[in-house]
Order: structure tokens, then sequence, then C-alpha cells
């Protein structure tokens, strides 16, 4: 493919890559963040241990966990129809995003709100602390660093996800390396694409890694 | 009315395949004022003593009766709130680490809902009570232990509570620093007035700041009372082991020469030490004793400071040997 369709064509697929992952990887944490936090606190050594509405939490998510994402996007068609209007493109693919996503940051927020020193948090409660002031107060600002880095990791999974979506009318890089690269055979297309997204991946990583380094205060001198 | 009632305290843990009697029947009264040692081997239940007073654990039966009110009949707000006045320290700090010394002082504050400029001010009168003015933007982990735990005291301090728990608040420090904590816990004590209840497994901290103790023994109350009553005179068997362990295995034996002499079945009957002591006209210090009466035979042994005079020491060596006792030399701190 000459460059000078190329640069156009690359571009438009890189902003809509990244159009898919903010917007889902956002509302994917919206969901998600409540749900981590409901998980933590019904567990059995939660705070406030609700064991029934722990495993019904514990098992819907492990139920959409265990779906392939494109099986997924296939499953969620009728509703992403309902949402977005239309099945196929950038946005219609933010809604199988997000519920892929969604219980997949649900666990990497978990993990690192389990992570928290129990100590600090029995010294909050020991001060009088309420569940919503050890939630923002403790687990939260605590797991800061933990929950930086699962942010970090969340979004290069959904980057994978936008692209892999290409497959069955995902827009973006994906949509543009299997249409170009895949069905008609240019693989510089292909290529260029596959760099893209291995650039993509590496800027979301090194940010998400120079922000957590920044703000943990743990490791000084 | 003592300040902290614990009337027939029981807590048991219900695990899948056993329970566990974690404390059985505890009474204690403790007064406004005190410095309450609470003193236990580990896994004797001291550590869930100390969390059913501010209802961290709720007992499974009993009552905790806490400046009049009866914890187990407050609201959980109401619960919140008392414990504002029943502040805790612990063995690992558990301060916030994301959090600079300011902040983590500020922190009960805000649990309280103070304003932010009382807090200011506060925190700054609790920096200079614990000497930490200089370190007050450090975080945690740039922080000593010691320092720490001054910290984590500034905290509890905050909401000027009527009770510190103290849940083997030494424990992870070296002695010099544990001293000067300690030190600091007896000023808090003295100067405000707060009742300060100490869980340790450490002698030495009861016997430097107690002045009440209490000795918990397989979740029960051995026995309790002021220092000097419970360890001049010991009791319970859970009690002597504590108090004999101390004194040989905590404080090293120092002084001129000592020896040891060793119990093997002579008839316990026999005053060895009191008829040493006449006949021979010497005075000698008991350093460590560690002797039981099995049958009528004593089986144990002693540790013996002598006096200055070579000749003296002699005449006791060859006395002891005389009376058939083993009579071995100490290094200055071993035994």
């Amino acid at each position: 493919m000459p460059i000078e369709k190329m640069i156009p064509l690359m571009l438009g697929g890189v902003k809509d890559t990244l159009y898919m992952t903010t917007v889902s990887t956002l509302f994917a944490y919206l969901l998600g963040f409540p749900l981590a936090i409901l998980l933590v606190l019904t567990s059995s050594g939660g705070l406030a241990p609700r064991p029934l509405l722990y495993r019904v939490l514990d098992a819907v998510v492990n139920i959409f966990r265990s779906i392939p994402f494109l099986i997924l996007m296939i499953l969620v068609i009728p509703l992403t129809r309902l949402i977005a209007g239309k099945a196929y493109g950038s946005t219609a693919t933010i809604v199988p995003l997000v519920i892929a996503a969604a219980p997949y940051v649900a666990r990497m927020i978990e993990s690192s709100l389990l992570e928290v020193d129990p100590g600090v948090i029995e010294a909050a409660q020991s001060m009088g602390a309420s569940i919503p002031t050890i939630i923002f107060k403790v687990l939260i600002p605590e797991a800061k660093t933990s929950l930086i880095v699962g942010a970090t990791i969340s979004s290069g999974t959904i980057l994978g996800y936008s692209a892999m979506s290409g497959a069955i009318g995902g827009g973006g890089l994906g949509q543009i390396a299997i249409s170009y690269g895949y069905n008609r055979y240019q693989s510089d297309v292909l290529i260029v694409t596959v760099i893209l997204l291995i650039i993509l991946m590496q800027i979301i990583q090194l940010v998400g890694m120079y922000i957590s380094r920044k703000t943990d205060k743990r490791i000084r001198e | 009315m003592p300040l902290i009632e614990l009337k027939h305290l029981t807590k048991t843990f219900k695990g899948k395949t056993q329970t566990v009697d974690a404390l059985r029947d505890i009474n204690l009264q403790i007064e406004q004022g005190d410095i309450y040692g609470i003193i236990g081997m580990s896994g004797a239940g001291k550590s869930t003593l100390v969390r059913c007073i501010n209802f961290l654990e709720r007992p499974t039966s009993g009552s905790v009766v806490i400046d009049g009110k009866d914890l187990a009949a407050l609201s959980p707000k109401e619960l919140r709130q008392l414990r504002q006045q029943v502040a805790m320290i612990f063995q690992h700090f558990n301060l916030l680490q994301q959090r600079d010394v300011r902040g983590n002082i500020a922190f009960a504050m805000e649990i309280a809902g103070m304003k932010r400029a009382d807090i200011d001010r506060r925190i700054d009168e609790l920096l200079e009570i614990v000497g930490l003015t200089d370190r007050q933007h450090n975080y945690p982990s740039q922080l000593s232990g010691g320092q720490q735990q001054r910290v984590a005291i500034a905290r509890a301090l905050s909401t000027n509570p009527k009770i510190i728990l103290c849940d083997e608040a030494t424990s992870a420090l070296d002695p010099t620093t544990t001293t000067s904590i300690l030190n600091l816990l007896r000023e808090i004590n003295r100067k405000l007035g707060i009742t300060i209840v100490i869980i340790t497994h450490e002698m030495s901290v009861v016997e430097s700041i107690c002045t009440h103790v209490a000795i918990i023994d397989d979740g029960q109350l051995a026995e309790s009372g002021t220092v000097e009553s419970v360890f001049s005179q010991p009791k319970t068997k859970a009690a002597k082991k504590l108090i004999f362990r101390k004194s040989g295995a905590d404080s090293g034996i120092l002084g001129e020469r000592l020896i040891r002499i060793v119990f093997e079945g002579n008839a316990s009957s026999e005053p060895i030490i009191a008829d040493l002591v006449m006949e021979c006209r010497v005075s000698v210090n008991i350093m460590y004793a560690d002797t039981r009466d099995v049958g009528g035979k004593a089986f144990g042994q002693m540790v013996l400071q002598l006096p200055e005079d070579r000749l003296q020491q002699e005449k006791i060596i060859f006395y002891l040997q005389s009376r058939k006792l083993r009579v071995e030399e100490v290094d200055g701190n071993a035994h």
C-alpha cells in the first residue's frame, strides 16, 4: 500500500483503537470497582461478611471470565444492538469489551485491595472508622500503587481485546489488520498494524509503571 | 467503679473441624490510671483478650464494661465513638504506608471528624510530645521501628483517649528502643492520666512500668493483682513459670563470681542456703533459682553471686560440695 494511503488509514486505526480502549477501560472500571469492593467486603474474612452474596458475585465473575472474548462478542450481539444501535464498528465494540473487561478488572482490583496489610485495617477499626472510611481512606489509598499497576495491565488487555474484535466487525487497528492483512494479503499493512499495537502497548506500560512508581511512598531512599 | 471491667468473658473460635476456647471466664477490673500488664506465653489468648476490650473481637459470652457502658449494648455507631476513647497501638505499628508522619497522626482525628485547622494544631503538639517534629514529613518506610511506634503513639493520643491498649507494642523493638517507648508510655500515664493496658510476653516490660499485672494461661486468668504482690508471691504454676523463666533467660546475670549449684535429689527439707549463710558467715545473692520438690527430693538449680573475698568464695564452694551438691562456675552472663 502506498505510504500516502497508509498514513491516514493507520491514523484512523490508532484513533479508533485508543477510543475503544480508553472508553472501555473507563466503563470497565465503573462497573468493576464497585464489584471488587463488594467482593472484598463480603468475603468470609471481609469487613461485612455475606457468604451467600459473595458466592454469587464470585460465580458471576468467574462465568464471565471463562467465556472467550470472541464468543462473548457474538453472544451479546442483541444487547450490543440494543445499546449502540448496531453490532459493528468501534462504538458498538465497546459493549462487549466492557462486559468482558469488567469482571477482569474486578479481579485485578480485588487482588490489589486484598494486598493491603490487615493490621492497618484493624488499626483503622480500632480508631472507630466506619466501613466507607476504611474503603476510601485505607483500602484505596494504601493499594494505590498496586491499583495503578493493575490498571496498566487491564488497559493493555483491553487493547488486545479491541484488536481481536476486528475479526467480527470491531473497528480500529485490529480490523485493519484483518481486512487488509488477512483478507487481502497486504502483509505490509499487517506488519505496520502489529508495530503500532506494540508501540501502543509499550506506551501504556511505560506510563503506568512511571505513575505507580512516582506515587509510591514506600520505596523512597 | 473500675474504668474497664471484664465479666465472665469467654471467646470461642469455631473452625470447620474444631472449636478453640481462646478465653475462658475471664474476670478483670482495671482502674482509672493503672498501667495494667497482661502477660502470658504466646498462644495463651492475650491478643484475643485485648481485642475483646475494644470489641474488635466480640466475646462469645460475658461482658465488657468501659466507663460504665456495656459494649454489647452499644449500636455500631456508638461503638465506633467509644473506640475513639480506647486507642490501640500494635506490635507492627500498623501505620498507613502512603501517608507521611503528619498524615498518619491526622488519620484518627479525621475519623473523629475534627476540623482541619484543629487537626494541624494538635499534630504540632503531639509531634512535640513524641519527639518527632523533625521527622514530620517522612513516610513510615523512612523511619526506624521506634520512630514508627512513636507515630503510632501520637496517633493514639490524638483524640484524647481515656485508655490506650498496647498489643505487644515493644516486641518488635530492640532493648534500648523498648526502654524509650516504655518511658514515653509511663510519662503519658503520669502526665495525662491515661489508663494503659499492656499485652506482652516479656516479664521485663511488666516489671519496668506496670502497676498491676494479670497472668493469662491457656485462655484463663491464672492470677492478678499489683505487680509487687504477684511477683513476690506467685501462687499459680503459670505465674511461677513466667516469673522464674524471666530471671534466668532475660536479665543477663552480671556481677563478680557466679556459681551454679545443682540439686539432684538432695532432701528438700534441708535448708542448704540458710545453713551456708549461718555456718560460713557469708552473704550470698541468689541470682536465679529453679528448684522443685519431687517426692521430698530437691531437683533443679540455683545461681549464687559470691562475695568479693577469695577466701570466702572457697569456703562457700567447699561447704556446698561437702553437702553433696554439684558446683559449677558460671560465666558472666550465661548460666
